[in-house]
């Protein structure tokens, strides 16, 4: 070691102990929490929900606090008009975001869905947050760029949170559709009868009636054998009949599904219920298509929705069963059987397997349509309360929950009111925040979980380097030139998806500097199996550079001198040689 | 005084359709000319949707009087290719004549007439560089290898017109036919000592060494390959996801707005006209549905019966009945709409005559083989280029030919003949037209119940052969329900609502219903949806 290195040394070791001096003689009120940003720039509470004007602000602050990680930046305009915020995260300083491999996230698709939201906000703040504290997310942000979407559907968003809802509405966007035919368009949605800004469950007495309130929790309503009599009739959610055709909340918001407007194997309305137009007729999916489109670096890409604890992969339907080949699978099973560890109680699964039917669904279109490898996220189970699998909506538990973790804020006590159509009835039951939204004292943790799972997913993306370079004398002034490519991640730079529709460019290693003869891919060097590339061998098309593999490519030059290597993938990033 | 008259009147219709005085196809230009001479007329009106890549217009016409969407639609696409001339033509001739000759039908039927969907390729064919092309002026990497347009056609004999080039060369797949040796057919079975085999490419050269012949040309996304239905993604022409050009989303946009629109004539190589699409029942009952259904074939069927009486040209090689992303199909399977399709022309089939004198013909007919028959029978010229020997840079040292059929010739008549063809579909389209849903009510019964109380009984006719929504159209959202309306206030209603929804109603069927009401005046009875038209009835009480 030199002296001067030395000197170096012992004077960042001065000024790092000067540096700490002023926190040792104030009051320390923080102890740092392993794997929790200690002390951040930005302030977060992630025990609660943010609306679309929340989620704004805390982007803004994220991006102010963190320039030279962070890049925001609005990739369209939802149907009412707002801005649909993304940010770019990724150490700027090592080179463009837009030229390293990339992991696209996006959440709240379904309005209702909400967390989708939080959770990649946290990630956000979390990378950029660790940036200077670990070593790891400083390399995978060097290496990688995360493109962070939080809420892809903000006008229902606000709508959700705002309006008067149930869990499951308006899980469309703000566009109005005729839901009955009836030549109105949305004439007859739920209606607020008791103003307490959730739309929860109407009952009414009656002799006919087949439930009883349960004598040990008056909240329950409970079933009577078929021979007894019961006390109280079912009306469904809060509502009257608004125009006149004998129906209650036939027709309101939407409807539509915005997760069967992409664009790879749609169908229409009347073959799935959902559908709106035709692909990318929204202008939310639409803004984000065009965002793909215009950036081949993305090589993974992850999607957030509740409710139900699972990893879901594609393909959406069984009619696109062929378009998953095994060593696609291969991946997604690596990734997603290391998720399920990662996140306790979740399970990783196939949409039309073990959901149901999904044509145009967002994820379909990233893999069929882009060879993006991702994946769906449930958010939420009931495995998070007592950490038994209860299974989805089990009213026992959600009862006990709300008894004994959330003391009854969760429930709308039964009311008497008035009804125009009905007369005398009864509003209560579970608010709209309860069942697929995350209680605030579980939102942090399963926030965490499901980021780790997308790091991991990131970390995988390709990573290219060029390993070795090797030169033989062939006489005559004639050298031969052979490089090796090296993958060192577990996804190639083009999915078995991709290669077989060719979806994006061939990676390009090409030589500058020395005068090429000809080139070639070198399939098996031991028995020379070559493949020459007679167009323009300066830049030899590589088709694929397979995960965990490697890829040699060799030119004959004539003539000495230095020279230099580049490759240049467009899921993969660059890489570089010289002589 | 009797000649002035008529000199007149021809000097009315020439100030109407000056371009009807041309020899060829007309320009782009021309035919916005002569739709804002259609829309000059008072029954139409003339909108632009877009302009495409290419900075050309997306015309629509809207042909009608009063309040058109309400009323039973027909919607009349042409340009579906951009290679069909005559499509466009056909268009713009039905649409002239619906206003000229046909003004007593605009009463009770909202025409939309779309006369050139791909109006980018459509100008190839007054390029200096003619060929038959189908995509727009968008850049897309056709052979998907990462550079675009870089292997495009080149004019080698440089007479205006890409056509074909044949190869002398004992790896071809291809020999002269027997009986028109300039035309090319695939070599089968033995090959006879002493024939010439030819490789064959369209004109051009390799530009990217890549063994292929201007696989990738100047040209983008074709219309009729971009539809949702059974789109065929990152194939040539087609695309990466449906539905991705300006002028498709326009035109998209504009028809989901029009709930009127009952009907489809789509002037394109599809034909369901000449023959009616079969019923597949496996295919039917698939979820993605995969055959029309059985009830719409038989609207299919009797469609066509109408089309055959009123067309001449009896059907010869019509078998395309429906590709991947085409526009026809998307109507019917997407759009849940009845869609009726037809090239309008093609070449008839050319009867071999028995004459001892001429010896009989030797080998098999092909369509080029018939298109010459019946080009000579017309006495057609410029019909082919003659094969004329090019250096071509590929086949250094090789005889390379360039010639064949021109382009647009198979698929589009001498403008001399469009105007019968078009005159005929106008009097499909009008028959059409005339066959579209029609509500009515009868046996009105008004029975005073005691207490102000009055009964009211009426039947809802179709009396039309069509039902008020094909089987398709009864599944889609995008079809209204036949809404029958009282407007009486809800308390006033006893019996019965505001609103009642019904699903369908059958050729010439009828719904009979009925409601209590209180008190007494007039109430209207109302009954339809914007496809079917609205009747309305009066009833005292």
């Amino acid at each position: 070691m030199k002296p001067n290195n030395i000197i170096n040394i012992s004077v960042l070791g001065i000024l790092s102990f000067l540096l700490s001096i002023p926190a040792g003689y104030g009051q320390e009120k923080f102890f740092r929490a392993i794997g929790t940003p200690h002390k951040p720039k930005v302030e977060v509470s992630w025990n609660r929900y943010y609306t679309y004007e929340g989620i704004v602000d805390i982007m803004e602050k994220i991006a102010k606090a963190y320039p030279d990680l962070t890049r925001m930046e609005s990739i369209g305009k939802s149907f009412e008009g707002k801005d649909i915020y993304l940010l770019t995260i990724s150490d700027f300083k090592s080179g463009d975001p837009d030229k390293k491999p990339a992991m696209y996230i996006d959440g709240n698709i379904h309005s209702n869905e909400i967390q989708g939201a939080e959770f990649s906000l946290y990630t956000a703040w979390y990378l950029t947050e660790m940036f200077d504290e670990l070593d790891f997310i400083r390399d995978l942000l060097q290496d990688k760029t995360f493109y962070i979407n939080p809420t892809i559907n903000p006008d229902a968003r606000n709508n959700y949170m705002n309006e008067p809802n149930t869990p499951h509405s308006p899980r469309s966007g703000m566009i109005v559709l005729d839901n009955d035919r009836d030549g109105m368009a949305g004439e007859d949605g739920f209606d607020d009868l008791n103003g307490d800004n959730d739309i929860t469950m109407m009952i009414r007495k009656s002799p006919t009636g087949r439930y009883i309130k349960d004598p040990q929790d008056a909240r329950r309503l409970i079933r009577v054998e078929p021979e007894e009599k019961g006390e109280y009739e079912m009306l469904g959610y809060e509502g009257k009949d608004t125009d006149g055709d004998g129906e209650v909340n036939e027709d309101g918001i939407g409807y539509y599904d915005p997760n069967r407007d992409w664009g790879w194997n749609w169908q229409p309305d009347h073959i799935q219920r959902g559908a709106y137009k035709y692909p990318f007729s929204l202008p939310e999916s639409r803004a984000v298509m065009e965002f793909v489109m215009k950036h081949p670096n993305i090589a993974g890409a992850q999607s957030y929705h509740n409710y139900g604890g699972m990893i879901l992969r594609g393909p959406g339907a069984e009619e696109d069963k062929d378009t998953y080949n095994a060593e696609d699978v291969k991946i997604y099973d690596a990734i997603g059987k290391k998720g399920e560890e990662m996140i306790p109680g979740y399970r990783y699964l196939v949409v039309y397997k073990d959901l149901y039917s999904v044509f145009g669904g967002e994820l379909d279109w990233f893999y069929g349509g882009r060879g993006i490898y991702t994946y769906t996220n449930e958010l939420m189970n009931s495995y998070q309360y007592f950490h038994k699998n209860e299974g989805r909506g089990n009213q026992e538990e959600e009862l006990k929950v709300d008894r004994y973790l959330t003391f009854g804020d969760a429930f709308v006590p039964w009311e008497e009111f008035d009804h125009p159509q009905y007369g005398k009835i009864e509003i209560g039951g579970f608010k709209k925040n309860f069942g697929r939204a995350h209680p605030g004292f579980l939102l942090e943790q399963d926030a965490h979980r499901n980021m780790a799972f997308t790091i991991y997913h990131a970390y995988h993306t390709p990573k290219l380097s060029i390993t070795e370079v090797n030169e033989e004398h062939l006489g005559g002034g004639l050298k031969q030139i052979t490089a090796t490519i090296y993958n060192e991640r577990l996804m190639p730079t083009h999915s078995s998806q991709d290669l077989k529709h060719n979806i994006e460019r061939p990676d390009y290693v090409s030589i500058s500097g020395a005068n090429v003869v000809t080139g070639m891919v070198v399939n098996d060097e031991d028995f020379n199996k070559v493949e020459e590339q007679k167009h323009n061998p300066e830049k030899i098309k590589v088709r694929n550079i397979p995960g965990m593999e490697s890829v040699k490519v060799r030119w004959i030059v004539s003539g000495n001198g230095s020279y230099r290597i580049t490759v240049d993938s467009a899921k993969g990033g660059k890489a570089e040689w010289r002589k | 005084m009797k000649q002035n008259f008529i000199f007149f009147l021809i000097a009315a219709f020439l100030a109407i359709f000056p371009a009807s005085a041309q020899d060829d196809y007309p320009t782009n230009k021309e035919i916005a000319k002569r739709l804002q001479q259609i829309a000059s007329s008072g029954n139409a009106k003339l909108l632009s949707l877009t302009k495409t890549e290419g900075g050309q217009d997306i015309w629509a016409l809207q042909i009608g009087r009063g309040d058109l969407e309400n009323k039973p639609a027909i919607a009349i696409t042409g340009g579906v290719e951009g290679f069909h001339m005559l499509s466009v033509e056909m268009a713009l001739q039905v649409a002239e004549q619906l206003v000229e000759e046909h003004s007593d039908l605009l009463e009770s039927t909202t025409f939309y007439v779309f006369p050139n969907m791909s109006p980018d390729a459509y100008a190839q064919y007054h390029s200096n560089l003619k060929y038959e092309r189908s995509g727009n002026a968008a850049k897309v990497d056709q052979d998907r290898d990462g550079e675009v347009s870089e292997d495009g056609y080149e004019d080698l004999n440089r007479d205006g017109y890409i056509t074909e080039m044949r190869i002398e060369s004992p790896l071809g797949k291809y020999i002269a036919h027997k009986d028109y040796p300039q035309i090319l057919v695939e070599a089968e079975g033995r090959a006879e000592s002493g024939e010439k085999r030819y490789l064959k490419y369209y004109e051009g050269v390799d530009n990217d060494k890549d063994q292929k012949f201007n696989e990738d040309p100047t040209e983008g996304i074709a219309f009729n390959k971009s539809l949702t239905y059974k789109f065929a993604a990152f194939e040539p022409l087609a695309g990466e996801f449906p539905v991705s050009q300006e002028e498709t989303r326009a035109l998209l946009n504009y028809l989901f707005e029009r709930w009127n629109i009952f009907a489809f004539v789509t002037f394109a190589p599809e034909n369901n006209l000449s023959n009616p699409l079969k019923y597949d029942k496996s295919g039917a009952e698939k979820r993605l549905v995969g055959s029309m259904l059985e009830k719409d074939v038989a609207i299919n069927k009797m469609v066509s019966d109408l089309y055959n009486e009123t067309v001449s040209l009896k059907a010869y090689n019509q078998d395309n009945q429906g590709k991947g992303g085409d526009f026809f199909q998307w109507a019917y399977f997407h759009f849940g709409r009845l869609s009726f399709s037809t090239p309008g022309w093609w070449v008839p089939e050319m009867k071999q005559e028995k004459n001892d004198s001429i010896p009989s013909k030797k080998s098999k007919i092909t369509p080029e083989t018939n298109f010459l028959a019946w080009a000579e029978k017309e006495g057609l010229n410029d019909i082919f280029v003659n094969w004329t020997e090019v250096d071509h840079p590929d086949f250094p040292n090789r005889k390379v030919e360039v010639g064949g059929i021109r382009p647009f010739k198979m698929t589009n008549p001498p403008y001399s003949m469009v105007d019968s063809i078009a005159k005929q579909h106008t009097d499909f389209v009008v028959k059409l037209a005339e066959m579209k849903p029609q509500l009515e009510f009868h046996n009105l019964k008004t029975e005073k119940l005691s207490g102000g109380l009055t009964r009211i009984t009426v039947d809802i006719l179709n009396n039309s052969p069509l039902p008020t929504h094909s089987e398709m159209g009864e599944r889609s959202r995008w079809l209204q329900k036949l809404q029958i309306m009282v407007n009486k206030d809800k308390e006033d209603i006893l019996a019965g609502n505001t609103i009642k929804l019904s699903g369908k109603l059958g050729a010439y069927e009828k719904e009979t219903i009925s409601w209590i009401v209180r008190g007494g005046g007039t109430v209207t009875l109302k009954a339809g949806a914007p496809h079917t038209g609205y009747a309305s009835l009066n009833v005292k009480l």
